[in-house]
């Protein structure tokens, strides 16, 4: 191999009317944006392997980054005659939990816009429901879960219905505080233009709530998604939940891992679309 | 009782039954219930003949903009009664309203927002495109239907707050201190557009103001109110030129500089009072 050192990279096309340091500024500001996550998945990476190749713990507990990819393979492929993880690919308990929570916090979410408006607009039904809804947000949804076992058994009904009580009051409380919040002036001036008290509702009192409507829808995801692993507790199987319980039955901390990674990968990219989906339909947000 | 005395009789309540007209018997506006109320307003007799340019002028707190909500139809006066063109004001149905800040929707733009006052007016829908460029036009803002109603000045947006209130076409139209956070360039600017606007629709104008200048340029009439309650304390016509005459010029002249003196000196003694 030569050693003959390659002379100093430089600019080819330098920006003429652009100052150098803004030019470094922003060259770092690129580096932070990319490298920097990049380089502490790689870092995380590298202290897992050294971790698991020590041998402090046993594979059991720390299994090396190499058996978790090969169970990751192994759950999204058929091999040796059996299909994905007990009978089902990666791609579809990912896939049939998504459907479980689509239709749990659809329920929910569409519960909760309902009551928030109404909650928002009529002063009376606000006091008759706020602290019901207040006493079930602060339970955390496994502890209603056995409940909803005893009551709806353990096919897709509880599962379902607990999705969509864990959606439901976070679109409610937002969408009621953003109602009672409506600017009045506007309220005012859709009726000077002659706006009928439906006309009120559609539109200024809706498009004016939207915002905090779709921040609530956001965070109802995100709880029905935390709440998904104890949703598939019981009978979960199809599904990412059932996997991961599943796999803790038998110690098998590979398909475990898969299983948390799928969940955390598919949240973040649920929540950035839901992100992206604000960014669309309100792009007033923060000038009313 | 002469007989000439019925016949001006029966010509006063006739007018006051025209479109766009105004009268207030006997108005007195309270806020508050019980032992502890505040009266706003009155008592006030006033009427305004159908196509008049009237502006209230009185230092804040005189209850102009409270007599303005009445004549709208947003409040109902504690005494008296309120009639616009004869009948009891309701909102969105008497008359236009434009208030102090444009309350533009800023979910829609701005050609979204004067397509509601259509929409509202029960205008056919086939017929907007021709309407709402009428009314842009209007207000001087031809091509900027698509913009987004953040994106464009305070001024401008005022304007379309104009052209929404003008949408849907009231005998009457009300404005309350629209252009008190402008700066002084295009309040004017605004001013001489309104005095046109209004010349050219032959629309019954109530505008408030605190301001003896913007009072002078735009009315054909002005009531300086005395301060909590408002009464009045001067009922002045004015008989400056309108129509279509050099704003410039009419601001300059000896007039015009009298006459607001006049309303300024009427303003101050009536807030001291």
């Amino acid at each position: 191999m030569s050693t003959i050192p390659s002379p100093p990279r430089t600019e080819l096309t330098p920006v003429p009317d652009e100052p150098p340091a803004r030019r470094r500024r922003r060259g770092t500001a690129r580096v932070r944006h990319i490298a920097l996550p990049f380089g502490s998945l790689l870092l995380f990476l590298l202290l897992w392997q050294l971790l698991a190749a020590s041998g402090t713990w046993s594979e059991t507990l720390v299994p090396p980054p190499a058996k978790v990819w090969s169970a990751f393979i192994d759950v999204s492929t058929t091999h040796d005659g059996v299909r994905g993880y007990n009978g089902t690919t990666l791609i579809e308990h990912l896939g049939i939990s998504l459907r479980r929570i689509a239709l749990g916090a659809g329920i929910g979410i569409a519960l909760g816009v309902v009551f928030g408006l109404v909650m928002g607009t009529v002063g009376w039904v606000r006091s008759l429901f706020e602290p019901w809804i207040t006493f079930l947000r602060t339970l955390p949804p496994l502890a209603y879960f056995s409940l909803l076992i005893i009551w709806l058994g353990i096919n897709e009904e509880p599962k379902i219905t607990l999705l969509a009580v864990a959606a439901f009051p976070p679109v409610a409380v937002s969408t009621t505080t953003a109602v009672t919040a409506v600017s009045q002036s506007l309220i005012e001036a859709a009726r000077a233009l002659g706006g009928s008290r439906w006309d009120v509702v559609k539109d200024v009192i809706v498009p004016s709530a939207l915002p905090e409507t779709l921040t609530g829808i956001r965070l109802a995801v995100g709880v029905a998604y935390s709440s998904l692993v104890a949703a598939e507790l019981v009978n979960g199987l199809p599904g990412i939940g059932g996997m991961v319980k599943d796999a803790a039955n038998y110690n098998n901390t590979p398909v475990v891992l898969v299983g948390i990674i799928a969940i955390g990968i598919s949240g973040l990219v649920i929540d950035g679309l839901l992100l992206r989906l604000e960014r669309a339909v309100v792009p007033w947000r923060g000038h009313v | 009782m002469s007989s000439s005395d019925t016949v001006s009789k029966g010509v006063e309540a006739e007018d006051a039954e025209r479109a766009g007209s105004v009268r207030l018997d006997h108005v007195t506006h309270r806020y508050g219930r019980g032992g502890e109320t505040v009266t706003a307003v009155g008592p006030v007799d006033l009427t305004v003949p159908a196509g008049e340019f009237l502006v209230l002028v009185g230092a804040s707190g005189c209850g102009k903009s409270t007599l303005l909500r009445l004549i709208a139809g947003f409040e109902r006066p504690t005494h008296g009664s309120v009639r616009v063109s004869g009948a009891a004001p309701r909102p969105g149905e008497t008359a236009g309203v434009v208030f102090q800040t444009p309350r533009l929707f800023p979910w829609r733009t701005v050609q979204g927002n004067i397509d509601l006052a259509l929409r509202y007016a029960g205008v056919d829908r086939a017929q907007w495109p021709e309407r709402r460029a009428e009314l842009l036009a209007r207000v001087g803002l031809e091509g900027t239907g698509k913009r987004r109603v953040w994106e464009i000045s305070g001024g401008q947006q005022q304007r379309v707050a104009i052209a929404r209130a003008l949408a849907a076409e009231n005998p009457l139209f009300l404005l309350d201190e629209p252009f008190a956070a402008l700066d002084a360039l295009t309040r004017e600017r605004l001013q001489e557009d309104v005095r046109q606007v209004t010349a050219e629709t032959g629309r019954t104008t109530v505008f408030v103001t605190h301001s003896a200048d913007e009072a002078v340029f735009l009315g054909s009439r002005i009531v300086v109110l005395t301060k909590s309650p408002g009464t009045v304390a001067l009922d002045l016509p004015i008989t400056l030129p309108r129509g279509a005459v050099d704003a410039d010029e009419l601001r300059e002249s000896r007039e015009f500089v009298d006459l607001r003196a006049q309303v300024a000196h009427a303003v101050k003694s009536a807030a001291a009072a």
